[in-house]
């Protein structure tokens, strides 16, 4: 009897590890929105602007989310955070083409959520590899190489991935603390919530 | 032979419809609307201007002045000319106009206002105006997210707000909500933009409960529920913040908590009445709920000890929580008031010395100021502070503290 009502070490394993990692996601949004703050500043933009969906950028709305099962979620996730590391890695680029070291704030913030989002799709995968699926392959993925922009349209479409970045923290977090909780199993469970 | 009486019926009957049709045959009787302060003229439907006729409101006459030929003037009308207002041909008596006049003002612009109550299901906006105009008014509310138009589900009740459900969750897109209200005199609008994310406020928690917790004079535990409107505080759980102050202070304490439904005040003052709320947010978004109704609840007391020969008695010289009731032999006289010794024949001995020996260390003129430093520090009593066993009150003397 208490052997069957004693957690397996699978379960306390994926708990543990989403407890971190929505502890990740949470500083990675907190720090998402104060770089958010400095690079609408530095690039001269208004903060209210509003930016269509960018071409390569993954969103992170989610219809009928609540039905999703647990593995499809840590897909979802991980499919995003390897698009935005390489996403943010081409920002950092650009931004030191263009500033240099003129604005080294910004390139330390961009730098600083590079590598959270990277430790976020490497906690991601972990939690893959608990599942006994792995991860997907990271060849072929991420997004397509930018197309030429403008230097307008390269601030837009950076701000565009940093909206879209945030979004995913929160969903990330709702989607771990999911995950966490007890049911049949990550693969199978769907959430609880009804009407979505 | 035919009955005359059925037949005279019939006769009566037709002038009576005759008589009805010829009084509104040429009578116009609709609505019209004026603002506050504005000029009304009247016309008495199609009479000529030069025709005798006779205005009433609301079934008394006008007076002639306010006729310019048979035309009524209301100049600079106001609310209380609202009525309905009928002119007759002279002598006839004929109907032959009426108007139900309604005094008013165009809508100014209306207060909207949106939130979730319920995330992740969906959001509702409600209305209303700064001022009533006091004619009828149509609301009409349009929901635009990105390029989706979407209809907002009017609610029973309240008249004055719908509600959308979400089909998606996480979306940078922001909605625009558009409020228009139009009545007879003019129309006004306002728009609300916000993200998912902004108008996430859940409702304040509910059953809050307050109680002593025994043998424990400074402490008081606080339990409640989540907010029976939010629909899944498993997948989206909540936070909470509880805030709570002695009656007698202005301050609040506050305490927020990450986890669960309830806490345990470990500081509170002994013997004092607590007033405690609790408020409630979505731990990662939106903004933090209304406060929760307020309960108050009085930390456990130790019921009077009775002196005896055998019991010790507690002195109270240092800061922590202590008493000094006077013996159970004694009747309750006002001995703050008075010099003890006036209370000799009913004092234990014991005690007379203790106190004495108190006394003329600490108080050595009669001041009654002075009889504080007895007491000591936080957590003494007052002479007006009672103490009891939970909320068994019993009075120990007059106010006296320094």
């Amino acid at each position: 009897m208490a052997a069957a009502d004693t957690p397996s070490a699978t379960t306390l394993r994926r708990r543990d590890l989403c407890s971190r990692g929505i502890r990740l996601a949470r500083k990675m949004r907190s720090d998402v929105a104060d770089l958010l703050d400095i690079y609408v500043e530095r690039q001269g933009l208004d903060a209210s602007i509003s930016v269509a969906a960018v071409e390569g950028v993954p969103a992170a709305a989610a219809e009928h989310w609540s039905e999703q099962t647990g593995t499809q979620r840590l897909l979802d996730n991980l499919a995003a955070y390897r698009a935005f590391r390489t996403l943010l890695a081409q920002m950092l680029e650009e931004q030191r083409e263009q500033l240099g070291d003129a604005d080294a704030a910004l390139g330390r913030a961009l730098a600083a959520v590079l590598l959270q989002v990277s430790a976020f799709a490497y906690h991601l995968e972990e939690l893959l590899e608990l599942e006994s699926r792995g991860p997907p392959g990271d060849e072929g993925d991420g997004p397509p190489a930018p197309p030429r922009l403008s230097l307008f349209e390269q601030k837009l479409r950076g701000l565009g991935v940093l909206r879209e970045l945030a979004q995913w923290a929160v969903r990330s977090v709702r989607d771990l603390r999911q995950l966490a909780r007890p049911g049949p199993g990550a693969g199978s469970a769907p959430g609880l919530a009804e009407g979505q | 032979m035919a009955n005359p009486v059925p037949s005279a019926c019939c006769v009566v009957l037709a002038a009576v419809v005759v008589v009805y049709a010829q009084r509104h045959s040429q009578q116009d009787s609709h609505i019209q609307y004026e603002r506050v302060g504005a000029d009304v003229t009247m016309k008495c439907g199609s009479m000529d201007w030069d025709a005798a006729v006779t205005w009433t409101a609301n079934g008394t006459d006008i007076d002639d002045s306010h006729l310019n030929g048979s035309y009524l003037i209301l100049k600079n009308v106001d609310l209380t000319q609202s009525g309905q207002y009928s002119c007759y041909e002279g002598s006839s008596w004929h109907l032959k106009y009426q108007t139900y006049l309604r005094v008013g003002t165009p809508p100014k612009e209306p207060v909207l206002m949106c939130r979730s109550n319920n995330y992740p299901k969906g959001f509702y906006c409600s209305w209303h105006l700064p001022s009533p105009t006091y004619i009828p008014n149509s609301f009409n509310i349009s929901v635009i997210h990105g390029t989706r138009e979407m209809v907002c589900e009017k609610d029973i009740f309240p008249k004055n707000r719908c509600h959308i459900r979400y089909l998606q969750l996480f979306l940078t897109v922001k909605y625009k909500v558009t409020l228009t209200v139009t009545n007879a005199l003019g129309k006004n609008s306002t728009s609300l933009t916000f993200d998912e994310f902004a108008i996430v406020k859940p409702d304040p928690p509910e059953s809050v409960v307050a109680k002593p917790v025994p043998n424990n004079p400074r402490r008081l535990e606080v339990a409640w529920q989540n907010p029976s409107s939010w629909p899944d505080p498993e997948s989206f759980p909540l936070k909470f913040f509880l805030r709570y102050r002695p009656l007698i202070l202005d301050q609040w304490q506050h305490v927020e908590l990450l986890d669960g439904t309830s806490h345990t005040i470990t500081d509170a003052y002994a013997g004092k009445e607590y007033i405690i709320q609790v408020a409630a947010k979505d731990n990662d978004i939106g903004t933090w709920s209304d406060w929760s109704v307020a309960v108050h609840a009085t930390p456990w007391t130790e019921e009077p000890k009775h002196l005896t020969t055998e019991a010790q008695v507690t002195e109270t010289t240092s800061a922590s929580t202590s008493y000094f009731v006077p013996p159970p032999t004694t009747k309750i006289c006002d001995w703050w008031a008075v010099r003890p010794w006036q209370c000799v024949g009913q004092l234990d001995w014991s005690w007379l010395l203790m106190v004495s020996s108190l006394f003329s260390e600490y108080a050595p003129s009669w001041g009654h100021e002075r009889w504080g430093w007895v007491l000591g520090g936080h957590g003494g009593l007052r002479g007006s502070d009672v103490v009891g066993k939970g909320d068994t009150k019993q009075a120990v003397g007059e106010e006296h503290w320094v």
